[in-house]
């Protein structure tokens, strides 16, 4: 009988120990956090051109994550970029109507993310509401055109 | 010419009668009342087939774990992008490595286990004899061992994930000189929970299933000699292996291929 | 007592692939009485056994045991027969996992609501009875041959069964094991008024114990009768089995060319 409670105890032990390796890989490594479902809001944007921007990148201000992409699909009114982002609550009705999303790359190769900065306007930004002043994706390969262009024009 | 074609046909009908032995068998012994008695026999199982596969599976996933970081710093550092290697080790451990290497192991540590446990059980007429007493072998044998590997080997492939990036920390961070925060920060901001930590845990349920059920159906069906057993061990190991790394593909192609 | 057999086989046709084991075997086998089922080995005595106890189906012909088909049976109906009968298995085939005392309570604990207390008693008496008591604590894998089958016996009879199957009860036992096993047998069976089958080819020591014989061979019955009617048996087969002569109809030779032409060469085969 003892060796069967010494038994009971080791599955007892590797269970709870799978259990706290989940929420190791639950905290430490996808960065989930506790206090997560608190309220969040979301925004929209058109872009001429996302460039490389993904579902769940970031959404930064002043270079602190507030918030990350939800959904990108292109818009078939105007043809271009309609992106859905969702922000921390406590932004809501903070930011001016009149504020900028910049499609931004991290480093020369690195993810690309948005950038939000802040306008001057009165008027704030609700739930579901629209920023109009977007600032597109950097293409690499548009910049050596024109580079090249310049070039060649300046002769 | 005729005669190969007979032997064809005779092969793809006995391998379907065979799967659909199988089959029948998985579902007689996965669906039955439980009961206290039962609660007991499947910890004991979880036990032999969790907890004594406990070491080798989690030394698999340091030394795999270590030799992540080191092979992925040396072409990440190339580009410069040594900061991304906290997320190529957590994103290949998750998503592959972790479910498919921990599943091998399982199949070879505690799968040939279970197949010699229950052919011995039947070479020695001990199934026969619970059959006789009027016990289902199917509920009483296979079923707690079934179940048993159905938890075990997720938590295995859980412990596999937990140590390996452990253990490319341990190389990326402590030896190469990697960043700290940038390897848990990039590692947090590109793996998503859902995404890459749950499908990495269904593919290991997946496994779970399909190695544990070749594993007990091997040991049941088997010819009920020395040799019998022997082969029939050898047959789990190759069968599950090649089952895994067949549905991993599989299931990679739903899951991250983009199909849909 | 009555004369209606406990278990009826009738007309019980079996075949493995290809070969034939069974054409038409017909037993009755009376209730409170032992009845041997002697052949030589390779006959199928051991399938007969589990054609009776419903582990195997036969290609014709049925088993009746105390009036019910045993291959018509529901699998719950057929385990539920099983509870009142006991086998005793060539190997033991005690269960490699439990202790001694575990494996004789097992039919007990799994048939039966018994209070732990109850289940103790009736199990240090079956160990009694087969005289290892003492040796509760011992696993399977501690025991000797004839120990492991005593355990075994032990264990058949804990539900207090109607019908007893043994399959090969004496094989491979030193002397005094088997005689031990012969005593034990008889004294039970009397001491319980069991119906038994004894599946054997020993033929002392069962011809000894036996209140029935059936020889088997062929797949037929070759001859029944109570032991002493066997001695005087005028088949030729019988005789030659009872009494254990190396050739006759059983031939020693294994069916070939005959042995000048295999001698005088075929053309450079093997």
């Amino acid at each position: 009988m003892k060796r069967s409670k010494t038994m009971e105890l080791g599955v007892g032990l590797f269970m709870l120990a799978g259990i706290a390796g989940l929420v190791f890989l639950g905290l430490r490594v996808s960065g989930l956090s506790l206090d997560t479902p608190e309220s969040r809001f979301e925004l929209h944007a058109n872009f001429a051109n996302i460039g490389g921007l993904k579902p769940r990148a970031r959404v930064t201000m002043a270079g602190v994550t507030v918030g990350r992409v939800e959904s990108i699909e292109l818009d078939t009114d105007w043809y271009d970029a309609h992106v859905v982002m969702e922000l921390d609550g406590d932004l809501e009705d903070t930011l001016p109507e009149d504020s900028t999303a910049a499609i931004l790359t991290s480093g020369l190769l690195g993810e690309q993310y948005i950038g939000l900065s802040v306008g001057g306007a009165p008027e704030t930004l609700s739930d579901g509401e629209r920023i109009r002043d977007t600032q597109s994706a950097l293409v690499l390969e548009e910049l050596i055109q024109q580079f090249v262009s310049n070039m060649a024009s300046e002769g | 010419m005729i005669e190969r074609v007979h032997q064809l046909g005779r092969w793809g009908c006995r391998s379907l009668e065979s799967l659909g032995d199988a089959g029948i068998f998985l579902v007689q012994s996965m669906f039955g009342i439980p009961s206290l008695e039962g609660v007991r026999l499947w910890l004991h199982q979880v036990h032999f087939v969790g907890v004594l596969s406990l070491a080798i599976v989690l030394v698999s996933g340091l030394f795999i774990g270590m030799v992540l970081a080191l092979q992925g710093y040396t072409i990440l550092v190339d580009f410069g992008a040594e900061d991304a290697l906290g997320q190529m080790v957590a994103l290949s451990l998750l998503r592959e490595l972790a479910p498919v290497v921990a599943a091998l192991l399982f199949a070879g540590r505690a799968g040939s286990a279970l197949t010699a446990e229950i052919g011995l059980m039947k070479a020695t007429e001990q199934l026969t004899s619970m059959e006789m007493i009027g016990v289902d072998p199917l509920r009483r044998v296979v079923a707690p061992r079934l179940w048993a590997g159905f938890v075990a080997l997720p938590l295995l492939t859980i412990g596999f994930g937990v140590v390996g990036i452990w253990g490319g920390q341990l190389v990326g961070v402590q030896w190469l000189g990697v960043f700290e925060g940038s390897y848990w920060g990039n590692m947090q901001a590109s793996v998503d929970f859902i995404g890459d930590v749950g499908n990495g845990l269904v593919k290991s349920l997946v496994f779970a299933l399909v190695v544990t059920w070749i594993a007990v159906y091997q040991g049941y069906a088997l010819v009920p000699t020395s040799e019998g057993i022997s082969r029939a061990t050898t047959r789990t190991v190759v069968y599950a292996s090649l089952a895994v790394l067949g549905l991993d593909f599989l299931l990679t192609a739903v899951m991250f291929g983009g199909l849909s | 007592m009555t004369d209606t057999p406990f278990v009826e086989v009738e007309g019980l046709h079996y075949a493995r692939g290809d070969t034939s084991i069974f054409r038409g075997i017909d037993m009755a086998i009376l209730p409170n009485k032992m009845t041997a089922i002697m052949g030589p080995s390779g006959t199928g005595k051991t399938t007969l056994l589990k054609l009776i106890g419903g582990q195997l189906s036969p290609d014709a012909g049925r088993v009746l045991i105390d009036g019910e088909d045993v291959h018509r049976l529901s699998r719950k109906a057929l385990f539920s027969l099983r509870r009142r009968m006991g086998m005793l298995f060539q190997s033991g085939a005690l269960f490699s996992d439990l202790d001694v005392y575990e494996n004789v309570a097992f039919p007990l604990r799994v048939h039966t609501d018994l209070p732990e207390s109850m289940i103790r008693d009736l199990v240090l008496l079956k160990l009694q009875a087969v005289g290892l008591r003492g040796a509760r604590e011992l696993t399977p894998a501690e025991l000797s041959g004839g120990m492991a089958r005593r355990v075994a016996l032990a264990r058949a009879l804990a539900l207090d069964p109607e019908l007893i199957l043994y399959d090969e009860p004496f094989v491979g036992q030193d002397p005094i094991s088997m005689g031990v096993l012969v005593q034990l047998i008889r004294r039970l069976n009397d001491a319980l008024g069991l119906t038994a089958i004894v599946v054997s080819h020993d033929i002392k020591e069962t011809l000894s114990i036996a209140d029935h014989v059936y020889v088997i061979a062929d797949g037929q019955v070759m001859a029944h009768g109570t032991p002493d009617s066997l001695d005087v048996e005028q088949d030729a087969r019988v005789r030659q089995f009872v009494h254990g002569e190396p050739d006759g109809p059983v031939p020693f030779h294994y069916p070939g060319p005959a042995f000048h032409a295999d001698l005088m060469g075929s053309g450079g085969v093997r």
